[in-house]
């Protein structure tokens, strides 16, 4: 009943068209993400899904009813915005109220409704403060309470953590996912962060400049990368062109444009190339190496024992069974 | 002297030009004598009573005190849509929109006047409703800039999260909008009110046999009398202004939006 | 949003409306008005008016307070806005409540006051016949100096207000940066203060300059018959002599003034 579906949706940002022939689905009870870095046309996506942006062209449909001429207000559709957007001058209980009191929702199902809601988030103590007065992190529960209480058919998250700092991220992305979970809830996620795409997803879909790059769960597209852009986005630091690899790992993939390795999948000290150390850097758990090659330039971690000094020579391999072919799309 | 000193000093010597005459004035308006001199040398409440013995006075004050909660409320009610649409709508010729809405603050209040005398009062027009209409006019630039400010500072996003939990455009403005931008809304009547309250250059030619406001009026009585009645009916509009200006600079922070 | 064409427009049409009946079409009629000599078009209103050795000289002297009362308060409030940064915090508000009462005050009230302190029997003149420095009481009243006094108190709080806020949003650091670089403190001000202030000093300048042009209570106050800016004598031509031409065209030159200045400092210095 909650199954989104955009077919062919075409979008512009003014007159410049920012997202093109878009087709996504998105099954009930998924959590998608669109991942992109800023400009890609994700938070437009969702700005036309939440109804605040009209489509050019194409449809958009949720639980089978086609909403692409719905006004915003008649979606039933949560949001919750990077900024949070909570109201300043209401309460953490108004707040969450607010779309209760819109649907003219009794008193008493209303307290119930809004209590039940501030439990999911743990800010129970915390309804008679205004937003001015919490935290970060719980401004930003309130915003998530605000968007589930509604009980939406769809719940739309941009960029919901980004405002967070390290710690307390890592934190309510587990949140998110057991609320997810718990509420059984269809979420599409925006973010420009690979790691939380990865941690929280069912479904990840990679977009660039208005398109569709890559799509599926979070172990494809991290082990096999289909372009150079995702394969970077991925952190495939490795990414080097085709005619720069030997002829072997060509002759297997002929269509691939490119080759990437990961840092930690190229072998060092023992090899056919040989590079020189332009950076040397302690990462804790590792030391990572910058090396200079006939091939281009070429970062690999290796152990923290590891003796060999910048400036100086070393030879490396770039195991062919580690590979990813990419194909410029 | 201590050369860093020297910036704080003529800050405080021009308060002093700015705020020292008001104080010759207060002190004028206890003097005793019939005509206006100072330093007076005899001390008198008179002047205070006479104020408001005078009947030009009294009733142009209250064609100001109208005049001025009128033409606030409806630049008010004009102008704070045109603020709102401004801010969140990209509307195809905003730059001609704003120059008109801009305009009246560019076109000196005399040529104003005159042009409503002409072209309104001679024409049969009567004098009231071109008063109002001038005023109202006048204070549209203010009104829409004030808010406008109000508006930008406000994110819209909290607009578009009441629009998703189910506001319409209306609702969401009047339940999370207006209350968020009061600040800036009483800050331009405010501003208004006053701009209206003190206007002498646009009512110059709209005030005739009748209908007066109180600027007017004062500027008319000091061309035959020089006593120090004005001197105490200035007493009373400067600290009129003071109080209004130390309790909103208080409550709103005036100095933002002035 | 569906609608979202319609919902602006109906937003701005009813004061757009309201301006263009009460506002646009008077004031363009009036100054179209300024063209018509009779029944047809012609030059003639501006001949005569700049014709008169009179008119010139108000014009002249116009311009010469607006220019005199705009230098001198930049060169004014420049220091004394800079001054603000010394002042303890818990008074601040104070200052700025002071700068801003004059603006809150009626400008016959306010110009009231200049009457009081310059008259024949006002306290500078009293101040000067006591010290002895002058026999018999020096006119200041009704001369260009009354006005050049009056128009500073009105217009300095435009600029001081202007330049203030140009100043608060100067870059945290910037004048101690400047100076740990060997700048003297009159070079860390023409160095790195003026330029990052200029759009608030011709922001100001504009609001001072025009404020001159366009003041009436003022001159007429201060000024009194001998010394006419063009404010006054528009109010002369048009309520007393009934000169609808002149007036006309005097209103036509106000509105030039106060255009060009806005348009052209605008375009040196950024937005007004």
């Amino acid at each position: 009943m909650s199954h989104l579906q955009l077919d062919h949706l075409h979008l512009r940002y003014g007159n410049a068209p920012a997202v093109e022939d878009l087709n996504l689905e998105v099954q009930d009870g998924e959590l998608v993400s669109l991942l992109g870095p800023s400009g890609c046309g994700k938070t437009t996506t969702m700005r036309a899904v939440a109804g605040l942006l009209a489509p050019a062209g194409g449809t958009i449909t949720l639980g089978g009813q086609d909403i692409t001429r719905l006004p915003a207000n008649r979606r039933d559709i949560g949001l919750v915005f990077q900024s949070y957007a909570l109201f300043p001058h209401l309460s953490t209980f108004e707040n969450v109220a607010f779309g209760l009191r819109l649907r003219k929702v009794q008193d008493a199902e209303l307290r119930r409704r809004v209590g039940d809601a501030l439990e999911v988030v743990g800010l129970s103590e915390f309804a008679a403060r205004l937003p001015a007065n919490l935290s970060g992190g719980q401004q930003q529960r309130v915003a998530l309470a605000r968007a589930i209480v509604i009980e939406p058919r769809l719940l739309l998250l941009d960029e919901p953590l980004s405002n967070l700092d390290a710690k307390l991220r890592l934190d309510m992305r587990g949140e998110l996912r057991r609320i997810q979970r718990e509420l059984g809830v269809t979420m599409l996620y925006v973010t420009h962060d690979q790691d939380e795409a990865l941690a929280l997803s069912d479904r990840i879909v990679i977009m660039r400049a208005g398109r569709i790059e890559q799509q599926g769960t979070p172990e494809q597209v991290y082990a096999r990368p289909g372009t150079p852009f995702v394969a970077d986005f991925m952190g495939w630091q490795n990414i080097l062109s085709a005619g720069n690899v030997p002829e072997p790992l060509r002759r297997t993939h002929p269509a691939a444009t490119h080759f990437a390795w990961r840092p930690e999948s190229v072998t060092l000290g023992a090899g056919p190339t040989s590079g020189r150390v332009l950076a040397r850097t302690y990462q804790g758990e590792h030391l990572e190496f910058l090396l200079d090659s006939p091939l281009g330039r070429v970062k690999a971690f290796a152990p923290v024992t590891a003796q060999w000094a910048e400036g100086s020579e070393l030879t490396f391999t770039l195991p062919p069974e580690r590979a990813a072919a990419l194909r410029d799309a | 002297m201590n050369s860093s000193r020297v910036p704080i000093i003529i800050l405080y010597l021009t308060l002093v030009f700015l705020v020292g005459p008001f104080l010759v004035v207060f002190i004028a308006a206890f003097g005793g004598e019939p005509t206006l001199k100072f330093p007076p040398t005899s001390f008198s409440t008179q002047w205070f009573t006479k104020v408001f013995e005078v009947e030009s006075f009294r009733s142009s004050f209250l064609t100001s005190l109208g005049l001025g909660l009128m033409s606030t409320s409806l630049a008010l009610a004009l102008g704070i849509p045109v603020a709102y649409a401004l801010s969140r709508f990209r509307l195809p010729g905003a730059v001609v929109i704003q120059t008109v809405l801009t305009s009246p603050a560019l076109v000196p209040g005399l040529v104003v006047g005159l042009a409503l005398l002409q072209y309104f009062i001679n024409l049969g027009g009567s004098v009231y409703p071109s008063l109002l209409a001038a005023h109202t006019a006048l204070l549209l630039p203010y009104v829409v800039r004030v808010v406008s400010t109000s508006l930008i500072n406000l994110k819209p996003d909290i607009e578009e999260a009441a629009i998703s939990l189910g506001a319409s455009r209306l609702t969401a403005f009047r339940l999370v909008v207006l209350p968020n931008i009061r600040g800036g809304v009483a800050a331009a009547a405010v501003l208004a009110f006053i701009t209206s309250f003190d206007q002498v250059a646009v009512s110059l030619f709209l005030t005739g046999p009748g209908v007066s406001t109180l600027p007017i009026s004062m500027l008319t009585f000091m061309e035959y009398n020089y006593d120090p009645t004005i001197a105490a009916l200035s007493t009373l509009l400067i600290i009129f202004s003071i109080g209004l200006v130390l309790v909103f600079e208080r409550v709103l922070g005036l100095s933002r939006y002035v | 949003m569906p609608g979202r064409t319609v919902t602006p427009w109906l937003l701005v049409t009813p004061a757009l409306l309201f301006l263009t009946l009460v506002f646009l079409y008077p004031v363009v009629k009036l100054l179209l008005n300024s063209f018509s000599v009779g029944d047809t078009f012609g030059l003639g209103n501006y001949t005569s008016f700049f014709g008169d050795r009179f008119n010139l000289e108000v014009l002249w002297r116009t311009l010469r307070v607006a220019l005199v009362v705009t230098l001198v308060s930049a060169v004014v409030c420049y220091p004394a806005a800079y001054g603000i940064q010394s002042v303890p915090p818990r008074y601040r508000g104070l200052v700025t409540a002071l700068i801003i009462v004059p603006l809150m005050t009626s400008p016959v009230a306010r110009t009231y006051a200049w009457l009081v302190l310059l008259g024949q029997t006002g306290i500078v003149n009293t101040a000067l016949l006591r010290s002895g420095l002058v026999q018999e009481p020096v006119r200041i009243l009704y001369t260009e100096w009354a006005v050049y006094i009056g128009m500073a108190q009105l217009f300095i709080p435009l600029m001081l207000l202007t330049l203030i806020s140009a100043m608060e949003n100067l870059p945290r650091d910037v004048v101690p940066a400047a100076r740990s670089l060997g700048a003297t403190s009159l070079q860390s001000f023409t160095r790195v203060i003026l330029p990052l202030t200029r759009e608030g000093l011709v922001v100001g300048g504009t609001l001072v300059f025009t404020g001159c042009i366009t003041a009436y209570v003022t001159p007429a106050l201060l000024g009194g018959a001998r010394v006419q800016l063009l404010a006054t004598l528009l109010y002369q031509k048009a309520g007393v002599t009934v000169d609808y031409a002149a007036a006309s065209v005097i209103s036509v030159v106000m509105l030039a003034l106060t255009l060009t200045v806005a348009g052209v400092l605008r375009g040196r210095g950024g937005r007004t």
